[in-house]
């Protein structure tokens, strides 16, 4: 339950610091999108509602805050988690080099349906985004995912510490 | 419950597909409108981003004016290097300028002349308190020679007294070895201009049964041939009786401001041809 409880203030929190401060250490060349390693993460560890649930909001917080067309990040950040949930059944996702290379492709995919999507409904050629803005920031993420998964599994463990029942006596 | 448990998950995955993509949806038929929901999430965050943005401009103010310091030195040095800079073209703009300026008049007064004229530059002054010469930088080469008159857009200047090939020596009207035949404008009068030294001129010859006034001008009488007719000389400044002579004894100060001539016309023997 207290997962359902803090998840929306928590990654409400995430969004901003992420939109706030973290996009200061890039110098403005590209968004540091931690919400995007956590909705890898979700779908590497978490159940389909839960992890579901909690990428949906993660795209719906960025979508409020960061973003120019309502509900993009939230598709896209669900489409991600359904990916990485279809994934996390047949490999080994402890493996740092695996998480690292599939948070970098999840990123390169992202920028690469953002092109698409702009292209289509809009027309605007921002083709160039992805070499200048969606290549580097797949490289960062994909080098820093093993170490944020290894954070978000403490932070993890914390959260579920308290929904875990005793074993009953008999 | 409904659905087997077997294929909850599909269901709820399928639910939250069709939640986002009417989010979407909703986002690209509406995008100027804010949703309800939307307005909750940025009135909740406003305050959040305040509070961590306040510190955080701080910070970033005092980094930004911790470089600013850095690199204010070097930009004092570069600016102040860039202000001698422009301060040295400004003056050299302004020196042309009033250049231009005397030398618009010279050459308006060339027209005035039916005798070709040659524009000198003063080249040096005589400084010793006997002598009162300029040093002109054109000479016999240019079609001078002594005995020329020199003139200003102020008036009458002096006569060439000696010419080398590239340069020649101008006597003022202030020497007192200078004499130039003038009159008085008003009456007519006509005497002698005579240099006077540091007291400037004197006009000689002029009969006691002539009136002449403090500030009358004095003007080139053109009888010797040499100076023009009309050309200023100076203007009266002291009349007095003469001891009972003769002649009365007027003192004139002459016309040009010697000390801040920088260019000068030579009227040449040549007569131009007419047009």
């Amino acid at each position: 339950m207290i997962f359902y409880i803090f998840m929306p203030v928590l990654l409400l929190i995430t969004v901003i610091v992420q939109t706030t401060i973290l996009d200061l250490f890039t110098f403005g060349l590209f968004s540091m999108e931690i919400s995007l390693v956590i909705a890898i993460y979700a779908g590497f560890h978490l159940d389909t509602l839960r992890g579901g649930l909690l990428s949906l909001a993660l795209g719906f917080f960025l979508d409020c805050l960061a973003g120019a067309i309502f509900g993009l990040y939230a598709f896209l950040y669900l489409l991600i988690f359904f990916l990485a949930h279809i994934v996390a059944d047949r490999v080994y996702r402890e493996k740092p080099a695996l998480v690292a290379s599939f948070t970098a492709l999840c990123a390169l995919l992202k920028g690469l349906a953002i092109v698409v999507f702009y292209h289509s409904f809009f027309g605007a050629d921002i083709l160039s985004a992805l070499p200048k803005i969606y290549l580097p920031q797949a490289v960062v993420l994909g080098a820093l995912s093993p170490l944020l998964f290894k954070l978000f599994h403490r932070f993890g463990v914390f959260l579920h510490a308290e929904d875990t029942q005793p074993a009953q006596r008999i | 419950m409904l659905i087997p448990r077997k294929y909850q998950s599909i269901a709820v995955a399928a639910i939250l597909l069709i939640v986002s993509l009417t989010m979407l949806s909703y986002g690209t038929a509406r995008l100027s409108e804010t949703g309800f929901v939307r307005k909750i999430v940025l009135e909740a965050a406003a305050p959040i981003q305040d509070a961590i943005n306040i510190p955080l401009q701080s910070l970033y103010n005092g980094w930004n004016r911790y470089l600013f310091l850095v690199g204010l030195e070097d930009e004092n040095r570069r600016l102040g290097r860039l202000n001698a800079a422009l301060t040295a073209q400004l003056n050299l703009y302004r020196e042309e300028h009033l250049e231009a300026e005397r030398l618009r008049k010279l050459l308006a007064l060339k027209g005035n002349f039916p005798q070709r004229a040659v524009a000198a530059r003063v080249i040096d002054r005589a400084r010793a308190p006997l002598f009162k010469t300029l040093l002109i930088d054109k000479g016999t080469v240019d079609g001078l020679q002594a005995g020329r008159p020199v003139l200003s857009d102020q008036g009458v200047v002096g006569r060439i007294i000696e010419a080398s090939w590239h340069a020649s020596r101008v006597l003022l009207l202030t020497d007192e070895q200078s004499n130039i035949d003038g009159m008085i404008q008003r009456s007519r009068a006509q005497g002698i201009l005579q240099g006077a030294g540091a007291a400037g001129c004197s006009l000689k010859y002029i009969p006691r049964t002539e009136e002449v006034l403090e500030g009358d001008a004095v003007l080139t009488s053109g009888l010797t041939g040499i100076f023009p007719k009309g050309l200023l000389l100076g203007v009266v400044t002291v009349v007095s009786g003469g001891n009972g002579g003769l002649f009365q004894k007027i003192e004139v100060a002459p016309a040009v401001d010697f000390d801040r001539l920088e260019e000068v016309l030579v009227l040449t023997p040549d007569v131009k041809p007419k047009p």
